[in-house]
């Protein structure tokens, strides 16, 4: 099978442009819901329809494959600025515990106990831009990525770092990772890693690392690894007991097709990495691809329950992977795909579940709140996912 | 009887040859001194100075001693021992508390700092300032059993409620080690406030409250603002801060035995106005923090000062087991507060929120709650109560010796000698001078408020000037200065003798000048008996990582990314060259304000530099890169633009490795030594 695949020129024209996208997405999102349903619900109806169970939903046992089931989410409950949420515009979300953090266009928002709350650069942070969050499993702190620098959330206060005040590369920060004592941040000037007992920073762009350039994306770790998105670099990956860098491309290079499937990463910008059981989970704006060690495999939304090849952000828990993309929100085990959208003219929606190759919609009501997806988070019970208008959170469907 | 002619001519000359040598000698004594001093009629004693300012060799050893210097002490739980963190003796010295004398005394590491003793008390842990670790001291035994790795600079020790865990507060690198017992390992830092010291488990054995001294650092005219930690035992986890306005030096901390209190020792600097107001009692008090313990509990301070008299430098606080007294060491004038706890929950339960406000300020009254003074030997320090708490217990330190305080009489009843020297050297003489208020207008601050630990307290003062905001300084830190003349930031001052002379009595402490005795002990002091601790945060081996050999390469390049030459006087290591890392000149770095007299700036040194934030003249540099990243647009403060950020952090990374002069002075020998070898 050949896969037909654009090469990208990584000028940071073209970053601008989709980086404005995202934004521009965001900014369009509720326009984009009133037009299109023509009679969106209010809040109060959404709350009301949220609660309660809708008969089709919990039928989905069946679409359990042989082995383990994929986790269907349902019951979705939409939050928006009626709700509490500084804005509508959110970029992030994690779940800690019985709190939930909401990285949002306006600030930091806080879901417990039924409320919101939020913080903003008032309150101590260094910009109200929350791009990305991380929690320290070690001492709990809270680690937030904005679109003016990072910063510690500790014992309720913001401890700041910038570009100017400290070593950090550069105060865009897009993502952000907590393994054990370290705490790795990926940014538009490369990507850096701060130890905390020993307060000293690091960074790595093109000129001390395998890097295309400086900008990057997104970072997890695992197994004594970071992986790093970089922008035109692939994956990065830094060994944290050798401090050796080795990086994964896309063998294509700057071919327009894909020559050979399964190859490598599949495309050299990436945009998030997650590891977990064992596999290294990679998205791109050019579709998804896993690596277990020895293997690549990729993924597109011609040739899986992939809703777009247009991925904003990752992430992996246990063996499934949830994927946030331009057109919805999908989630695989490698082999079997739930994929949530919402309708265009409504508030409802779907989830497509893909089993050995057969599709099956379950329609929800309601749905997700918006098809662009920029982050997701999911626990035990709950999947939470931040979109361009709205934060939505599932229950897991037993 | 007849003198020979020959004799009255050898007589003649000699005493001709005397007065040759005599006059334009004092007269070049005098002008040396003179120099030295700023002053006209200081005494010409060439042995007072250059007797007393040796601080290595076998004559300085002659002249100065070892003293044990207690600085923290426990108490066993039946009584009857006391064991006691002798800081300068590196030792645990225990005592028996019954007969009143020194068992032993047991080897710990580098400027110890507190002991706490395990639930059984079997175990001592006491904590190594300077070598960043606890060692852990078998008490039946006598014998250091163990040596548990902290973070920089561990202070205050505190148990978890189930014994598990030891809480170490990291002064220099304000963060608390948890280190779990039975691996002995440290399992993680959790970050605390500025600079912290004192630690303790609140009786309800929930949560764990952290002192800072430091303020957080923040723009001048900002008020002063001083966290306080709370540690959640169960999670051992950052629960929360608590914020101190307007004060800062946190020394330690006390519950009341019902836990509806934590009492915290504080001074209120009040660097916003000019020092010179220091008559108007316009620049320091001192006091107590009182944080109620219920849910948005009220934090209020009140005064240990009185009208007209001043308490400086508190330091430590303990509270009677019936809750009903507590007792404060004031270590700048050697006594203890006795404070009545009933009265103070009267007063702040009558008080409106306003009248809370105001008793921060308000000298009249402590007068309601201060039942007692008790005199103590010199510089009290740590406090700990008899079991009963009937006795307190006194470390004086720089009496070398315990007092013993009847709680109920409030009178001294004996003091315990711990068996140091008892000769008191100039240099000793000029340190009880630098820790006392006595020369200071109503003892109102001592030379040690400003600069505690000999060091800088991280404030920006408004000093030398009548105007407001005119003139900022930077506290400077006093480490091992010997040789880094001229001193403050303008570099008018040529020597300490001046510095510590006829203007700081003028400017500073509004009283009549030091007397040159005096004078002459409290520099004896300053040249000779501050040292700077070793750098184990960012050069714990040694040997400088890649990262920072390219950080040094960069601080020491004559060229620029560009090739160009950098001209010398804007390179980095013109100016800062090792071993002081000042050149002892004065340059122009592009920061002068408008609200400076307009001067060029005394290049400051840099040793153990990553613990003097913040940086520039002013402070307003609250970081090391914030030299660059924000006050020198033009290259002023060294070349610097054409750094890549990872340049620039490698460059900062140097920076913090800058150690002690004597390391650099020990590695110039190693390298010659070896270039010899070869």
């Amino acid at each position: 099978m050949r896969i037909m695949k654009i090469t990208i020129k990584t000028s940071p024209m073209l970053k601008s442009v989709i980086l404005a996208f995202i934004i521009l997405s965001g900014l369009t999102g509720n326009m984009e819901r009133v037009s299109a349903s023509g009679s969106p619900k209010t809040g109060k109806e959404i709350s009301k329809a949220s609660n309660q169970s809708s008969p089709k939903e919990t039928s989905v046992k069946a679409v359990a494959n042989d082995s383990k089931p994929m986790p269907v989410y349902g019951r979705w409950k939409n939050f928006t600025t009626r709700d509490g949420l500084p804005s509508d515009k959110a970029y992030a979300v994690r779940i800690n515990g019985n709190q939930v953090y909401v990285g949002t266009h306006d600030g930091l928002a806080v879901y417990e106990n039924g409320k919101w709350r939020t913080y903003t650069t008032k309150d101590g942070l260094p910009h109200n831009g929350i791009v990305t969050i991380d929690v320290s499993e070690v001492t709990g702190d809270v680690w937030i990525g904005t679109l003016g620098g990072l910063s510690r959330w500790s014992g309720g206060k913001f401890e700041n770092f910038t570009q100017l005040n400290s070593g950090m590369p550069n105060d865009l920060v897009y993502g952000v990772c907590c393994a054990g004592k370290d705490v790795w941040v990926a940014t538009g000037g490369g990507a850096g890693h701060y130890d905390t007992n020993l307060k000293k920073w690091e960074i790595f762009t093109e000129k001390n690392a395998p890097m295309h350039e400086p900008w990057t994306y997104g970072l997890s770790a695992g197994d004594g690894k970071i992986f790093i998105a970089a922008w035109g670099g692939g994956v990065i990956e830094y060994t944290t007991s050798t401090k050796k860098f080795r990086d994964y491309r896309d063998p294509d290079g700057e071919m327009e097709i894909d020559l050979l499937p399964n190859d490598g990463p599949v495309h050299d910008i990436t945009t998030g990495t997650s590891w977990a059981d064992g596999k290294l989970w990679v998205s791109s704006y050019f579709g998804l691809c896993n690596y277990d060690g020895t293997k690549w495999k990729g993924y597109f939304d011609h040739d899986s329950g992939l809703a777009s090849n247009f991925i904003n952000f990752i992430r992996a828990e246990g063996r499934v992977a949830f994927m946030c993309t331009d057109q919805g929100l999908s989630s695989t085990d490698g082999t079997n795909w739930v994929t949530y959208k919402k309708n265009d003219n409504n508030a409802d929606g779907k989830a497509i579940v893909t089993t050995n190759g057969v599709k099956k919609e379950i329609p929800l009501s309601p749905s997700i709140s918006h098809n662009f997806i920029i982050g997701v988070d999911a626990d035990k019970d709950f999947i939470w996912v931040a979109t361009s208008s709205g934060v939505s959170r599932g229950e897991l469907l037993k | 009887m007849k003198i020979s002619t020959k004799k009255i001519w050898i007589l003649g000359i000699l005493v001709a040859l005397g007065l040759t040598i005599y006059f334009p000698g004092h007269q070049f004594a005098r002008a040396h001194v003179n120099y030295q001093t700023g002053v006209e009629d200081h005494p010409l004693s060439c042995l007072n100075c250059h007797l007393y300012i040796l601080s290595t060799g076998p004559i300085a050893k002659m002249v100065n001693e070892d003293y044990y210097s207690p600085i923290n002490l426990a108490v066993s739980k039946d009584g009857s021992r006391l064991y006691v963190v002798a800081q300068e003796g590196n030792a645990l010295i225990t005592v028996d508390a019954n007969q009143n004398k020194v068992i032993n005394k047991i080897g710990v590491g580098e400027l110890p700092h507190s002991v706490v003793l395990s639930n059984d008390g079997k175990n001592a842990y006491v904590s190594n300032q300077w070598s960043d670790n606890v060692s852990v001291i078998d008490l039946s035994t006598s014998k250091v059993v163990d040596t548990l790795q902290t973070a920089n600079g561990p202070a205050g020790l505190a148990l978890s409620a189930d014994g598990k865990v030891l809480y170490a507060v990291n002064t220099y690198s304000s963060n608390v080690s948890v280190i779990d017992l039975e691996t002995g390992e440290e399992q993680k830092r959790l970050e605390v406030g500025n600079n912290p010291t004192g630690i303790k488990l609140s009786p309800e054995k929930k949560l764990l409250f952290v002192t800072s001294r430091r303020a957080i650092i923040a723009p001048y005219g900002d008020p002063v603002k001083t966290e306080m930690t709370l540690i959640n035992d169960s999670s051992r986890r950052i629960e929360g801060f608590k914020t101190l306005e307007s004060a800062h030096i946190a020394e330690n901390v006390a519950f009341t035995p019902s836990g509806d209190i934590a009492v915290v020792t504080l001074v209120r600097p009040k660097n916003l106005v000019p020092s010179i107001q220091v008559e108007r009692g316009f620049m320091m008090n001192h006091g107590i923090g009182i944080f109620e313990q219920k849910k948005d509990g009220r934090i209020i301070q009140l005064l240990l000062d009185e009208p007209n008299a001043y308490y400086a430098d508190p330091f430590d606080v303990v509270i009677t087991p019936d809750g009903k007294k507590a007792f404060v060491s004031n270590a700048g004038v050697d006594c203890i507060s006795v404070l009545d706890m009933d009265s103070i929950r009267a007063l702040i339960t009558v008080s409106t929120p306003e009248m809370l406000n105001s008793y921060a300020n308000n000298l009249g009254v402590s007068s309601r709650y201060v039942v007692k003074r008790i005199p103590t030997g010199s510089n009290p320090k740590g406090l700990a109560l008899s079991p009963d708490g009937k006795k307190l217990y006194v470390a004086e330190q720089l009496q070398d010796r315990i007092a013993v305080i009847n709680t109920e009489s409030m009178e001294t009843i004996s003091t315990i000698d711990l068996g140091g020297p008892k000769k008191i050297t100039v240099s000793r003489r000029g340190r009880i001078l630098f820790a006392n208020a006595g020369h200071t207008f109503q003892n109102q601050y001592s030379c040690y408020t400003c600069h505690p630990d000999y060091h800088e307290d991280g404030l920006v003062y408004n000093m030398a000037s009548k105007e407001m905001g005119r003139n900022l300084t930077n506290t400077q830190s006093l480490r091992d200065i010997s040789k880094t003349a001229p001193f403050k930031w303008n570099g008018k001052n040529q020597t300490v003798y001046k510095q510590d002379g006829i203007r700081f009595s003028t400017v500073l402490t509004r009283t009549e000048q030091f007397s040159y005795p005096d004078l002459d002990a409290i520099t004896s002091f300053i040249l000779t008996g501050i040292f700077y601790p070793p750098n184990l945060q960012y050069n714990p081996t040694r040997e400088l990582t890649e990262a920072q050999l390219r950080g040094k390469a960069i601080f020491e390049r004559t060229v620029d990314n560009t090739g160009k030459e950098i001209p010398p006087e804007n390179r980095c290591i013109t100016c800062h060259p090792a071993p002081y890392f000042t050149n002892r000149k004065l340059a122009d770095v592009g920061t002068l304000a408008a609200t400076d007299d307009s001067i060029l700036f005394d290049v400051p040194h840099l040793n153990n530099i990553y613990a003097s934030s913040p940086y520039l003249h002013d402070g307003r540099a609250a970081t090391l890169e914030e030299i660059w990243t924000k006050f020198s647009p033009y290259d002023k403060h060294g070349v610097a633009n054409d750094l890549s950020k990872i340049e620039l952090n490698e460059m900062i990374e140097y920076l913090k490795t800058l150690s002690s002069p004597d390391y650099y002075e020990s590695l110039k020998k190693e390298i010659h030594t070896e270039n010899t070898s070869n």
